[in-house]
């Protein structure tokens, strides 16, 4: 599976970062960057969570 | 040539101010922080002396402040060591508690159980509307403030025969309703947290399909929620998610009701609805500001700032900062909407923006079928200036046309 993040819809607010640091990081302007844009198994709980916590509906886990 | 007078900004919590903010944000704005008296003394029982803050007016001061909770607290706060206000779930909570509360909250308040709502709200928008011929109404107590009411005791599964109770509770938590005696809203509250105690375990017993038996049920790593943390929920909904939304639907229809050709506009193209939402978020925004408090020293636009000082984050100024949205006094649909602080940024970004955002939506699409037009009413709009947080109306009249009228 693959971890994505739509930029035109993000709006910086750091939710995914805060709960889920595992999967994200912010940059210097706040914006987030996923970390490991495969996640395993193991991970598929948090980036379901991730998805679902985004207020910007920005967040999307597409399988391979 | 006269100099304008600068506005004090010790007055800056005052009526005159609270009415009309947005001059004097522009006026303070390059000055800031800048500090100002953010409780009168003798406002409150035993706080004889003013309370003073900074204040944050610039949108790269609000942004970075608000995406530094660690530098920043929310738990930490002067109003509640004094006992002005009492402390709250999630806004008066800082890491980590908050991070294990909002978490368990997100997986029982999520965008697919309010998208599921929407169909409900709908009909409720509807039903409130039914009864408007094409006389004037006065908006914030026929629509704007039993909306927001009404899907929240839904959510939270209080059956419809018990409305005028629950509406009596949230009344309780409404800053502009002068008319409620701090002991009617002592008492209704008391009543309110008896009421949801016994839902909480009544849920915990047997399962239904509301947010509390959601919030029961939510469990993440073996953790779940207390039932006095579900009650701080509860409270929380009421205090966060309804004067602010009753705003924010009242602060969209009244900037509508000056933009006829807007209105005309979106009846032919529903596309605009969502930036119109966006745009009076930014414009209007129904929260004019939120406080923190410094864990350390710091220096914010040049300004040394001690460790252990309150700040007054004003959301409603970094809206419009020219810095980040060009020609900020013009309403306009071709910005960049991303960028507003409207719902606040970063861990306390607010939790309840998808449902205000469904709210105002189904509102605005009601609202533009049934009525080929808005005016205004014979009686003035009231801003109301009774709570210094909230920005919106106490008195909206208008005169809705029906199709066919």
């Amino acid at each position: 599976m693959r971890l994505l993040i739509n930029h035109n819809k993000c709006r910086r607010t750091g939710q995914c970062v805060y709960l889920h640091p595992e999967l994200f990081k912010a940059e210097a302007d706040g914006s987030p960057t996923v970390l490991i844009e495969h996640p395993g198994e193991e991970l598929r709980e948090a980036a379901e969570e991730a998805v679902d916590l985004c207020p910007s509906g920005a967040i999307a886990l597409v399988e391979e | 040539m006269d100099a304008m007078p600068t506005f004090p900004p010790d007055q800056l919590m005052m009526p005159e101010a609270l009415s009309d903010p947005y001059p004097i944000y522009h006026q303070l704005r390059d000055r800031t922080p800048l500090s100002y008296i953010h409780i009168p003394g003798g406002l409150f029982p035993g706080i004889e002396e003013p309370i003073r803050a900074w204040a944050l007016m610039k949108y790269s001061d609000v942004y970075g402040v608000l995406r530094d909770h660690e530098t920043f607290s929310s738990a930490r706060n002067p109003l509640i060591e004094k006992g002005v206000f009492p402390p709250l779930a999630l806004i008066t909570d800082d890491p980590p508690r908050h991070t294990r509360f909002r978490r368990l909250v997100n997986k029982a308040f999520t965008l697919k159980r309010i998208e599921a709502l929407e169909p409900w709200i709908t009909g409720v928008a509807h039903e409130l509307l039914g009864e408007v011929d094409s006389r004037e109404v006065e908006l914030v107590s026929s629509y704007t403030i039993p909306l927001p009411v009404k899907v929240i005791a839904h959510l939270l599964g209080i059956p419809g025969e018990e409305y005028p109770t629950f509406k009596r509770w949230s009344d309780a938590f409404i800053s502009s309703l002068v008319t409620t005696s701090q002991e009617e809203r002592m008492m209704n509250t008391q009543e309110m947290v008896a009421y949801f105690g016994q839902m909480a375990a009544a849920r915990r017993a047997h399962g239904a399909e509301d947010l509390i038996t959601a919030l029961v049920e939510a469990e993440i790593e073996g953790e779940s929620l207390e039932d006095w943390e579900i009650l701080g929920f509860c409270i929380l909904l009421l205090i966060a998610g309804n004067e602010t939304t009753t705003n924010l639907i009242g602060n969209m229809l009244n900037l509508l009701v000056d933009r006829p050709d807007l209105w005309r506009r979106l009846r032919e193209d529903r596309n605009l609805v969502e930036p119109v939402i966006e745009e009076t978020l930014r414009y209007e925004g129904p929260v004019r500001m939120l406080t923190r408090t410094t864990n350390r020293p710091v220096e914010i636009s040049g300004v040394s700032i001690p460790e252990g000082e309150l700040l007054g984050v004003f959301f409603g100024a970094a809206n419009r900062d020219p810095t980040e949205f060009p020609n900020p006094d013009e309403f306009r649909l071709d910005r960049d909407l991303r960028n507003h602080v409207a719902f606040g940024m970063g861990i306390h970004y607010c939790l309840g923006a998808p449902l205000a955002r469904a709210e105002a939506k189904i509102t605005l699409n009601t609202f533009l079928d049934r009525f080929p037009s808005l005016t205004r009413g014979a009686a003035s709009a009231l801003r109301q200036t009774a709570s210094p947080i909230v920005f919106g109306f106490q008195e909206l009249p208008l005169v809705l046309k029906p199709v066919g009228c």
